[in-house]
């Protein structure tokens, strides 16, 4: 019997969202420490006949919430 | 002063001219002299960020590494048969974003083309450096790309992603070949090719079939070994362009200090040539009294 998930998504998908749930359910330092090692900034980009799409975050980043460094 | 107004006006012409010159250069140099000792000290600085980040680099790499022997024990026992057709292969090509580090992505620029030549496929590459060599040479073999990797440490997570990517979007292949630079020594590095196999190969090979296993295992095996393998050389040419970084900051440095004491010395030579002139304008003067 295939596992549910097979339909949705890849192996490495799989773990990355196991184990984000896991992250969740520590208590706060061990959690705070397991996010640093977890942080994805990484961008990708489909090429379609030697032309480039659009780039697109793999885990959406949140804006910041200030506005941003002073001018000078 | 009016020693100088009583020499023909000619004379007074071209001393003028050639005072005027001789200031001109002199302030130039002088302007050189202090671009350059700015940029010394911007490398400098840099130089030493890099050797810091070198440290915790070179600790993670070793870590790293063990997931890459890991990696190769397991696939030593699985023996691939010669298919009759060339196999297709997809080549991930493994760099960052980041420049002044030396021939770090010209080396794996360069490696991706001689690979290419000799058995063609498929490309992804990771870093915008090697992305923007390469897409000038063989635009249509790239079938994805990745950046904003490589400023820090890189996580397993985002190795992970990355293999998620290239799983879901980079086309059909038989093989994976990851060019990535492997990391001799604080002073030099080399590019370095490292083979994943895939999960149609992986269920044929003769180690596996003596156990009974499901399809989906052999698939979800080979997308770990990638995400493992990925991983690896992300470090370890983390670890590379760090320590080639340190590299070229220190030789710039040199450089520019050199350069300095060249400077140095033109701006006194010229300095003295000034005075020289003017106290030979000032005695002509006096002895034409």
């Amino acid at each position: 019997m295939s596992s549910t998930w097979r339909e949705f998504m890849s192996w490495n998908k799989y773990t990355q969202v196991a184990s984000r749930a896991l992250r969740q359910a520590l208590t706060e330092t061990d959690r705070v420490a397991a996010e640093k090692r977890a942080a994805i900034g990484v961008r990708y980009q489909l090429w379609e006949n030697g032309q480039g799409g659009e780039q697109k975050y793999v885990v959406p980043q949140a804006e910041p919430k200030s506005a941003g460094t002073p001018p000078v | 002063m009016f020693t100088r107004t009583v020499r023909p006006a000619l004379n007074v012409a071209r001393a003028a001219q050639q005072q005027s010159q001789g200031m001109a250069t002199l302030r130039e140099i002088e302007q050189r002299l202090k671009s350059v000792r700015n940029i010394e000290k911007i490398t400098k600085s840099m130089k030493v960020v890099a050797s810091t980040k070198l440290t915790r680099a070179e600790r993670a790499m070793r870590e790293a590494k063990k997931y890459g022997a890991a990696n190769n024990e397991l696939f030593k026992h699985t023996e691939i048969e010669k298919s009759e057709e060339a196999p297709k292969i997809l080549y991930v090509g493994i760099s960052s974003d980041g420049g002044l580090c030396g021939g770090i992505h010209s080396s794996i620029s360069r490696a991706v083309k001689k690979a290419m030549a000799e058995q063609p496929g498929t490309l992804a590459v990771v870093g915008d450096k090697p992305k923007s060599q390469l897409s000038r040479a063989m635009p249509q073999a790239f079938k994805v790309t990745f950046n904003a990797v490589g400023k820090d440490v890189p996580t397993f997570a985002e190795a992970s992603a990355i293999a998620d990517e290239i799983v879901k979007n980079g086309g059909e292949w038989d093989e994976i070949k990851i060019i990535s630079n492997k990391y001799l020594s604080a002073i030099s590095y080399e590019s370095g090719v490292t083979s994943v196999i895939s999960a149609k190969a992986l269920q044929a090979a003769a180690g596996f079939q003596a156990y009974e296993m499901e399809e989906d295992v052999s698939k979800d095996l080979a997308e770990f070994a990638l995400a493992n393998a990925i991983y690896t050389a992300l470090v370890e040419g983390h670890a590379a362009e760090i320590s080639a970084r340190r590299t070229a900051m220190e030789n710039a440095s040199n450089n520019a200090n050199d350069m300095m004491a060249s400077l140095q010395l033109q701006y006194n030579r010229g300095r003295q040539a000034v005075i020289t002139n003017e106290l030979i304008d000032i005695i002509t003067g006096a002895s034409a009294l």
